[in-house]
């Protein structure tokens, strides 16, 4: 199995069966991200940064990039908050809760993105679902307004990227000793010392993976802040689908892609490190 | 030394419709150690559970040193655990997973510190504290389970199967050592295994269980010699075990027919009964010389196996049964070969006779 040592920097026999996805990867998206970088920085005066300078430089970008990451982050809490317990029930339930669960999780990733932020504004309406159930509780004397409002998009969003923090989450929990918070307990750990000192950690690298996948979708989002909040909350997505679709200025799009695509990937490689460090050297 | 330190009474424990523990009552003195020995699901784990706070039983109460600790939580009872595969924190190095107890009760790093290195010097790690756990052998693990269990100093210590990841050499070198060292430290200790050469080995008395209760309770020698049930006498040790009508009995003691001849034991069934006779393969021996006290019966050869140390020869019975004696000898006489009508005894004192 192993390749004798006097041959050096052999290439793995395995690492061949990644070459077509990496073929493919480099001619759709590679090459069109190279692309777009180049046309941020090259226009039909030649090169300028005027895209970057509007970007970073008006008080309007400027405004759309922290709505931006605002809505990511609090996107990224509210999953984290309600799908890290969830994690734990998916992977401690056994045989048919376990499979309803793990219905409730992923059956609404078969629906399109599309039609769940469509039913959002069905529920959320004046006349919607919502409102009619919490007059006729006598809740609310009269209808209140949800869609288009942040609250909308906030739900609407976590509601979508939810599935994507658990599931990391639970595959970490999963391979979990369920018999190490026992330990702790025997050694006189509290609940709350148990959880900080053994769950948290062991769980740390499915979060991490989970607000990263999270954090760079939601910061990425379109259709869900269009659908439920339209012009009212502009995110850097929707700017780009403005700027290359109705203004056809292909500077200010690829320059405000350019600066997204930098977020994501400083806090994706952010939490790597973070992880990286909290584990160092130990554990596997 | 307090002869009821450790007191189980009454517990009853149900997981849905299985009883698990039934009416269960066990006391153990301070500093002994007991073996749970029994075959999985009759419930040794679920008691030590129950004892560690990690399960709580239906009914009954637990008190540790008059101390009644049925209502507390397993955090709050300061039982130490030495879990099967040591459940050592994978996250934290071999030092960091001693200090877990001291540092859950609010005992700073610094003051931890002394008393983990002691800890590791009892188990002697002192040269592995700042290693991870999972660079560890299986020996070595255990070790620090141990030492883990021990530095909060609790006041008792319970072992689920704690050798049955180790591996079979290993395994006998660590249980005389353990052995030891708790002796040493003076702790009460209670063992789960189903290994009953372990459960002989390692503890004081035995309490061999059987679907949620205890079967019989008692020092190693007594239960392997005196066992007082066929499941008792199946789970500890080997043996040979005739199946017999009782003829007669008088002063306690009974003759029995069996397919290799009449025997003598000290019991009393009544005439006519259906009995189970058995005898410990070194009890027994080859062509003996007559003697009132030993049962003498006869057989014919049907198999020499040689296993090294000692040699088995396996007899079947002149008469109509199914039974098969084996005797076991150090050395094997010349001139033996199967097919070969031989006569074969065992010491009265050594026939155990149960219903059948």
């Amino acid at each position: 199995m192993m390749a004798p040592a006097s041959t050096g920097r052999k290439l793995d026999p395995l690492a061949f069966l990644a070459l077509p996805g990496l073929i493919f990867m480099a001619l759709v998206f590679l090459g069109p991200l190279l692309l777009m970088l180049w046309s941020s920085i090259y226009g039909a005066e030649g090169f300028t940064v005027s895209g970057y300078a509007r970007v970073l430089g008006d008080d309007y970008y400027i405004k759309v990039i922290g709505q931006t990451l605002q809505l990511a982050l609090i996107t990224t809490v509210g999953a984290l908050i309600l799908g890290y317990p969830a994690a734990f029930a998916l992977a401690r339930a056994k045989g048919w809760r376990q499979v309803v669960l793990f219905a409730l999780v992923f059956l609404p990733l078969t629906v399109s993105i599309i039609v769940k932020s469509f039913g959002w504004g069905i529920v959320l309406r004046r006349d919607g679902i919502l409102n009619w159930l919490m007059l006729n509780l006598g809740l609310i004397e009269r209808p209140i307004r949800m869609i288009f409002t942040e609250f909308a998009l906030y739900a609407g969003m976590i509601n979508v990227f939810l599935p994507f923090m658990v599931l990391p989450i639970y595959s970490v929990v999963r391979m979990m000793d369920p018999r190490l918070p026992d330990a702790a307990a025997t050694l006189g750990a509290s609940p709350w010392f148990r959880f900080t000192r053994v769950t948290l950690p062991l769980s740390l690298p499915g979060v991490v993976a989970g607000v990263s996948i999270v954090f760079s979708l939601a910061v990425a989002a379109y259709v869900t802040p269009s659908l439920l909040m339209g012009d009212r909350y502009m995110t850097m997505s929707m700017v780009m689908a403005k700027a290359f679709l109705n203004l056809r200025d292909w500077q200010l799009g690829a320059a405000m892609a350019a600066v997204l695509l930098t977020l994501a990937v400083v806090v994706v490689i952010g939490a790597a490190i973070l992880q990286r460090r909290l584990g160092t050297a130990k554990g596997s | 030394m307090q002869p009821d330190y450790l007191v189980v009474s009454g517990a009853d424990k149900r997981f849905g419709a299985a009883t698990v523990l039934r009416d269960l009552s066990l006391s153990v003195a301070q500093g002994e150690f007991v073996s749970l020995l029994g075959p999985s699901g009759c419930g040794k784990t679920t008691l030590l559970r129950c004892i560690a706070g990690l399960l709580h039983p239906d009914r009954g109460r637990i008190t540790v040193g008059g101390r009644d600790i049925t209502a507390l939580a397993a955090h709050q009872r300061n039982v130490g655990v030495v879990f099967q595969n040591y459940a050592l924190f994978p996250h934290l190095t071999v030092a960091e997973n001693i200090a877990f107890g001291l540092r859950a009760r609010g005992i700073s790093k610094a003051e931890a510190e002394p008393r983990v290195a002691e800890a590791l010097a009892l188990v002697r790690m002192e040269a592995h504290g700042e290693k991870p756990v999972t660079a560890l052998s299986g020996g070595q693990q255990q070790r620090v389970a141990v030492a883990r269990a021990l530095v909060v100093r609790p006041s008792l210590l319970l072992l689920d199967e704690p050798f049955s990841a180790l591996d079979r050499k290993l395994r006998e070198t660590m249980q005389v050592e353990l052995k030891q060292l708790l002796r040493e430290v003076g702790i009460t200790a209670i063992f789960v295994t189903h290994d009953q050469e372990e459960a002989l080995v390692v503890s004081d008395r035995v309490a061999v269980m059987n679907a949620g209760q205890i079967e019989q309770l008692t020092d190693p020698v007594t239960l392997y010699h005196a066992p007082t049930s066929l499941y008792v006498l199946d789970f500890v040790g080997q043996s040979t075990k005739l199946s017999g009508k009782v003829l007669g009995s008088r002063d306690g003691m009974i003759e029995v027919q069996t397919g290799f001849g009449v025997l003598r034991a000290s019991a009393s069934f009544m005439a006519g009964s259906s009995v189970a006779v058995a005898v410990r393969p070194e009890a027994m021996v080859l062509a003996p010389e007559t003697d009132a006290a030993l049962n003498t019966l006869q057989g014919r050869i049907s198999d020499i196996s040689f296993l090294g140390s000692r040699t088995q020869i396996h007899l079947d019975a002149p008469a109509e049964t199914e039974d098969r004696v084996i005797l076991e000898l150090s050395r094997l006489p010349a001139g033996l070969t199967t097919g070969q009508e031989v006569s074969f005894g065992f010491r009265i004192t050594d026939t155990m006779a149960f219903p059948a």
